[in-house]
């Protein structure tokens, strides 16, 4: 099988500049999902 | 199905096949075969375990709890990103850093090869037979509305996954599942955007979420902590996160989508990328159910949406309570539509008190509109026991083939079969590498030369999809097709998560008390399920904790000295 490069950050998208901020946002992103359906059904209820 | 309709299915499916196989040509290793040779970049990852995940029944059972049940459903999906989050940090590095092609690898280099055999065959098992049920449960649909032969859609739905599975391995399913989730995605945003012009024309998409709203079908939140409530913000974060963890963390189907990844980085980004898209996919599928519902305000709905059972009524001794149940449900749908139109009134003058008498009116028409539905259930299930009396499946693709023009209803079937193929094809790789690498190349033949082991692959390949074909021609005799796909999981789910957890984060346990643990929780679990001491989706948690508790004190007793 190849060899798989040590885990580095070279993987990081432009907008993180660690994965313990990459999985905040994703985590963050959930908190937001969850707020703004939280406001929609009380706007449309 | 026009002859327009036909063209484009067969014009979906053709392309599907010629393009993984000519993507894919040149496995010529099992690392290729079952691991695309670890080359794939963070979005064909996240994709493939996106379109793992999302069967044929994702597309026609949510839009149809949209309509039903309303966006509630959506909260099943919250524990996701957080088990994507912990799958990135524990489960992606050990799985690349061991240099793994299956999850129960693994477990040999924690415990022995008794666990890491035992917990590979219960995987066989259990994914073996469900995989023949995913392969019946949208036959059996389409082949209901459609009128074509349970037996020969069987063995298409099944049988066109092999041809490039077989023949491209896990590269050619990868190409597939990007091609798969381009049709679906593009064919369920036109299917929503159509039913918004189907509104009428001073209907707006904004007023339409407010008539879903008035009807209570916006309930996307639910923060009441109530165990007897099977969807709220709770029982999604807690109860999803486990059920999850538990899915991508220990079937194949999915450790093998995500191995595929060129680093460790690559395969965490494209998790990740499925825990960032995953709820907000689910949102759409669902509303665009909710805007079903919301066609069906201004519009007559049918009572009961398989069509083909209530024909059978018509033609039967319960003929004539069905014509009454069918007169109550026209009154009612009626006055559904002067209570919509009202609202829509209200709701342009800004008028309060109209919507909330409108509202109040629409909520009440829609419970008696369930009441006549759980009759003509009642009466189905007289005239036929063995009948599906769960009509959710069958919303959607109805709406489909009633009003949505021709051509698009080929590209819908379309998206039934892709997405079929998309988690069948991964189904049949993470069996014929669960077969191959922790049974055959461990226990059986394990000095022989990378070609031999590739062929032995594409053979297991062939033999586990003629097995689940198999399965599927005899699945009509096992009732409602989800409960029976939840409940094989159930059985096995849990006792496979306790080994893992057990591998992960209970290290003074060894592999003799773990092994035993696993062989009586198992025995235990399908014991409570023989003898229904409970409901069985607490089997996957009892499950879990039988193996952990039992292996804990096994190794304080009986294995001390191991």
């Amino acid at each position: 099988m190849p060899e798989n490069p040590i885990d580095n950050s070279v993987d990081l998208p432009p907008f993180a500049r660690s994965w313990t901020q990459l999985y905040t946002i994703v985590m963050g992103s959930l908190a937001v999902e969850i707020l703004l359906f939280y406001v929609l059904m009380r706007w449309l209820s | 199905m026009s002859i327009l309709d036909w063209s484009v299915l067969a014009v979906t499916l053709l392309v599907i096949i010629v393009y993984g196989i000519v993507r894919s040509r040149g496995s010529k290793s099992m690392d290729d075969y079952l691991l695309a040779g670890q080359s794939l970049p963070w979005y064909h990852v996240g994709l493939s375990v996106m379109a793992t995940q999302a069967s044929a029944v994702t597309f026609l059972s949510a839009p149809g709890q949209g309509f039903s049940d309303g966006m509630r459903f959506v909260q099943f999906y919250f524990g996701l990103p957080l088990a994507m989050v912990v799958l990135s940090v524990t489960f992606v590095p050990i799985f690349h850093r061991l240099k793994i092609f299956t999850a129960y690898e693994y477990l040999e280099s924690r415990f022995d090869v008794r666990v890491r055999t035992l917990t590979s065959g219960l995987f066989l098992l259990q994914r073996g037979l469900s995989t023949g049920l995913s392969i019946y449960a949208p036959s059996i649909i389409l082949s209901t509305i459609l009128g074509w032969n349970i037996y020969w859609t069987n063995l298409l739905m099944g049988g066109i996954v092999l041809v490039y599975t077989v023949t491209g391995g896990t590269k050619a399913i990868s190409y597939t599942h990007l091609q798969q989730m381009a049709i679906v995605t593009f064919a369920m945003a036109l299917a929503g955007y159509l039913t918004v012009k189907l509104l009428p024309e001073d209907v707006s998409f904004v007023d339409a979420l407010h008539v879903a709203g008035k009807a209570g079908r916006m309930n996307l939140i639910d923060l009441k902590f109530d165990p007897d409530s099977r969807y709220n913000l709770w029982s999604g974060l807690i109860g999803g996160f486990f059920l999850q963890l538990s899915y991508f963390g220990t079937d194949q189907s999915q450790v093998g989508r995500y191995l595929t990844g060129q680093t460790i980085g690559q395969s965490r980004l494209g998790l990740l990328m499925n825990g960032l898209l995953k709820v907000p996919m689910q949102f759409l599928i669902l509303l665009v159910g909710v805007l079903v519902f919301v066609f069906y305000q201004y519009n007559p709905s049918p009572t009961f949406f398989n069509k083909q059972e209530t024909d059978k009524l018509k033609n039967s001794q319960y003929a004539n309570a069905y014509q009454i149940a069918e007169i109550k449900h026209q009154n009612l749908t009626t006055q559904r539509q002067k209570a919509v139109i009202d609202m829509e009134m209200a709701l342009k003058t800004d008028n309060e008190a109209g919507q909330e008498a409108a509202g109040a009116v629409l909520r009440e028409t829609d419970d008696a509109l369930k009441s006549v539905k759980t009759d003509v259930t009642k009466l189905i299930q007289k005239n036929n026991p063995t009948a599906d009396t769960n009509d959710v499946n069958y919303v959607f693709l109805r709406f489909v083939l009633d009003y949505l023009p021709h051509g698009l209803i080929g590209l819908l079937i379309a998206v039934i079969f892709s997405a079929s193929m998309g988690s069948i094809a991964s189904a049949y790789s993470s069996l014929a590498s669960t077969t191959v690498i922790d049974i055959y190349k461990r226990l059986i033949k394990s000095d022989s030369d990378d070609a031999h082991y590739l062929n032995v692959s594409r053979w297991s390949t062939i033999g586990w999809g003629i097995f689940c074909i198999i399965v599927a021609q005899f699945a009509n005799q096992l009732g409602s097709m989800i409960e029976a796909v939840n409940i094989l999981g159930s059985l096995f789910y849990g006792v496979i998560l306790g080994v893992f957890v057990v591998a992960f984060y209970v290290k003074s346990i060894g592999g003799r008390a773990t092994f035993w643990s696993a062989i009586i929780s198992e025995v235990l679990v399908v014991l409570s399920w023989y003898l229904n001491l409970t409901a069985f989706l607490w089997l996957n948690a009892i499950g879990c904790l039988l193996v952990v508790g039992i292996a804990w004190l096994l190794q304080r007793t009986l294995f001390r000295a191991s």
